[in-house]
C-alpha cells in the first residue's frame, strides 16, 4: 500500500520537486539523481514510520538534502552558485513539515527545456521528461523509438544544457515571442502525441494530463501571452472530445459525427474561458484562430444541433492569412467540400504538394473521402490503400477499412 | 564562459576581393562592432579566402598535405570572435549582431576550458 501511495506521489510531485531543483542547482542530473534517492529513502522510511501528511513537501525536503549531500561528495570547484540554501531540517521538520511550499520553479524549466538551441525532437522528450517526470520508457513508447535510443537523445540534450551553458531562467521580455512560440509548439507536439490514439488508452493518454497542467501554470505564469491561453484552450477542446472518438465498436470517430453529448463539458467551459482572455487582448494569432474552430464546434450541445461548417470555413481563410501551411489548407478544404461541394474541395487539394504530404495520412484519407463522394471509386480505393500503409493506431485502421470497405467492387 | 563565434559565408558571393569597396565596407562594420564588444572581445580575425587555405590530414598516423579547405562546402569559414558572455543567450543575442556581407551563418562554440 504506501508502495502505491510513493508511486502515486512521486508521479503527482515529480514535476514540480525536479524543477525546484534543478533551477536551484542549475543541474539537470543532479535533480533527477536527489529525487530518485528520496524516492529510495520513502520507500525505506515510510513502512516503518508511516506517511508523512505532505508526501510531496517530505520528497522535496529530503531530495534538496541529497542534492546538497551529492554537491559535497562531488568535491569539484563548484563555479556555479546556487541560490540561497535553506536551512538544515532537523529529523521532525522533515516528518512534520506538510506546510513547506515547493517553489514552483516548471515555468524555467520549461524555458531551459525549450530552448531553440536545442533540436525541436529533444526539446519534446526533455520537457516530458524533466517537466512531467515521465520516464524514458514511456517518452519512447510515445515516439515510437527504442528506449537506449530515447535515452542517447536525453543525454545528449542535457550535455548541451551543460557544455553551452543555456541559463536556468526565463528569458527577458523582447526574447518571448521567438522563445514561448518554442514553448508553445513544443508543448503542441507534446500534446499531439499524448492525442494521436483515438482510443485514448494506455501511456500516451496518461500524459496529456500533464500537458493540460503544464498550459494552465503557463498562463498562470504569463496571464498577458494570448498564445499560451490559446493553446490551454486547444488542448482542452481536445481532451473534452476524447470520451466520444470512439464509436460503439471501437473505431474512430470522426469530429462532425461524435455525439456532443459525451462531451466533457466543464472542461470545454474552462476552455471558453482560456479562448475569451486570449481573444481580450487583441488581434488574433493562429493558436487563437485555431481554437476559435475547436470553439464553434464545441457550441454544439445535440446530435440535432447544425454543424458550424461556415464559420469553420471562414476562420480557417482568417488562419490562411497567418498561416499558410499545407497542412492548414487541407482542413480548410474538408470544410470547402461542405460548402461549395467536393471538387472544389478536391481541386485545392490536389493543388497542395503530394510528395511532401506523401507520409501524412490525413491528406491520403481527405482525398479519398472527396474521390468517394464523387464517384471515382477506384482512385478512392487507391487512396484508402495509400492511407492504410502508413502506420496509424488500431481505432483509425478500423475506421479506415470500413470507410474502404463501402467502396467494394 | 568563452565562446567562439565562426563567421560562415559564401566567400565568392560576399565578393571579398582585396582592395574592393565591399571590403572595406565590412572591415569598417567589424571594427565597429568590436569596438561595441569592448571587454567582452577577448580575440578574432577576419580570414583570407580559402583559395589560401592548406589542409594538412591525419590518417592512420600518415600525414598529408592538401590544397584547399578541410572540406568544400557552400559557404566557408571567414572570420572568427573570441568573446566573453555569461551564456549561451547572450553569445546568441551578440552573434545576432556580427557583420555580414549578405546571407550567412555564425556558428557559436563554447571553448573548452575552465571557462
Amino acid at each position: 500500500m504506501t508502495q502505491t501511495a510513493l508511486d502515486t506521489a512521486a508521479r503527482a510531485a515529480g514535476g514540480r520537486v525536479i524543477a525546484a531543483l534543478a533551477a536551484r542547482y542549475r543541474d539537470l542530473d543532479l535533480a533527477e539523481d536527489a529525487f530518485a534517492e528520496a524516492c529510495l529513502r520513502a520507500a525505506r522510511t515510510w513502512p516503518e514510520r508511516g506517511e508523512p501528511r505532505d508526501a510531496a513537501a517530505w520528497l522535496y525536503r529530503v531530495a534538496d538534502r541529497a542534492a546538497l549531500d551529492m554537491l559535497r561528495r562531488r568535491n569539484t570547484r563548484n563555479r556555479i552558485k546556487p541560490d540561497a540554501p535553506e536551512p538544515v531540517p532537523s529529523a521532525e521538520d522533515i516528518m512534520s513539515d506538510d506546510e513547506l511550499r515547493i517553489p514552483d520553479e516548471r515555468l524555467r524549466l520549461i524555458f531551459v527545456c525549450c530552448h531553440p538551441a536545442l533540436s525541436r525532437d529533444a526539446r519534446v522528450a526533455l520537457t516530458l521528461r524533466m517537466v512531467c517526470a515521465l520516464t524514458t520508457e514511456e517518452i519512447a513508447q510515445a515516439f515510437l523509438v527504442s528506449a537506449t535510443t530515447m535515452a542517447q537523445r536525453i543525454v545528449r540534450a542535457k550535455s548541451k544544457i551543460a557544455e553551452a551553458r543555456i541559463p536556468f531562467e526565463i528569458p527577458g521580455r523582447d526574447a518571448w515571442p521567438a522563445r514561448l512560440d518554442s514553448v508553445l509548439s513544443t508543448l503542441e507536439v507534446a500534446y499531439a502525441s499524448a492525442h494521436a490514439d483515438a482510443a485514448g488508452a494506455g501511456h500516451n493518454a496518461g500524459f496529456a494530463t500533464e500537458i493540460l497542467e503544464l498550459t494552465r501554470v503557463l498562463v498562470e505564469l504569463l496571464p498577458d501571452q494570448d498564445e499560451a491561453l490559446a493553446l490551454a484552450a486547444l488542448v482542452r477542446y481536445a481532451e473534452a472530445r476524447r470520451p466520444a472518438r470512439l464509436d460503439d465498436t471501437g473505431a474512430m470517430a470522426p469530429l462532425s459525427e461524435q455525439d456532443p453529448a459525451q462531451w466533457n463539458r466543464p472542461l470545454i467551459d474552462q476552455a471558453e474561458d482560456y479562448l475569451r482572455r486570449a481573444a481580450d487582448l487583441g488581434p488574433s494569432g493562429p493558436r487563437t484562430l485555431q481554437a476559435a474552430i475547436h470553439s464553434a464546434w464545441c457550441a454544439r450541445r445535440t446530435v440535432m444541433d447544425p454543424l458550424p461548417w461556415r464559420i469553420v470555413l471562414s476562420l480557417y481563410d482568417a488562419l490562411l492569412m497567418l498561416r499558410d501551411d499545407p497542412i492548414v489548407r487541407l482542413n480548410r478544404a474538408v470544410a470547402l467540400a461542405e460548402i461549395d461541394g467536393p471538387e472544389a474541395a478536391l481541386s485545392d487539394v490536389d493543388a497542395l504538394d503530394g510528395a511532401l504530404l506523401a507520409d501524412f495520412p490525413p491528406y491520403h484519407a481527405v482525398r479519398a473521402d472527396l474521390l468517394a463522394r464523387l464517384g471515382r471509386r477506384a482512385e478512392a480505393r487507391a487512396a484508402y490503400d495509400a492511407v492504410m500503409s502508413l502506420p496509424a493506431p488500431p481505432a483509425e485502421q478500423l475506421w479506415l477499412e470500413r470507410k474502404r470497405s463501402a467502396l467494394a467492387v | 564562459m568563452q565562446y567562439a563565434l565562426l563567421i560562415y559565408q559564401d566567400e565568392a558571393v560576399a565578393g571579398l576581393e582585396p582592395g574592393s569597396a565591399a571590403l572595406t565596407a565590412i572591415v569598417g562594420r567589424h571594427m565597429a562592432f568590436s569596438g561595441e564588444l569592448g571587454p567582452k572581445r577577448i580575440g578574432g580575425s577576419g580570414l583570407k579566402t580559402t583559395q589560401s587555405a592548406t589542409t594538412v590530414r591525419t590518417q592512420g598516423g600518415a600525414r598529408s598535405v592538401h590544397d584547399g579547405p578541410f572540406a568544400e562546402t557552400r559557404e566557408q569559414l571567414g572570420g572568427f570572435y573570441l568573446i566573453e558572455a555569461a551564456d549561451l543567450d547572450e553569445a546568441i543575442a551578440i552573434a545576432g549582431n556580427v557583420p555580414l556581407a549578405g546571407n550567412g551563418a555564425i556558428e557559436i562554440r563554447p571553448l573548452l576550458g575552465p571557462g
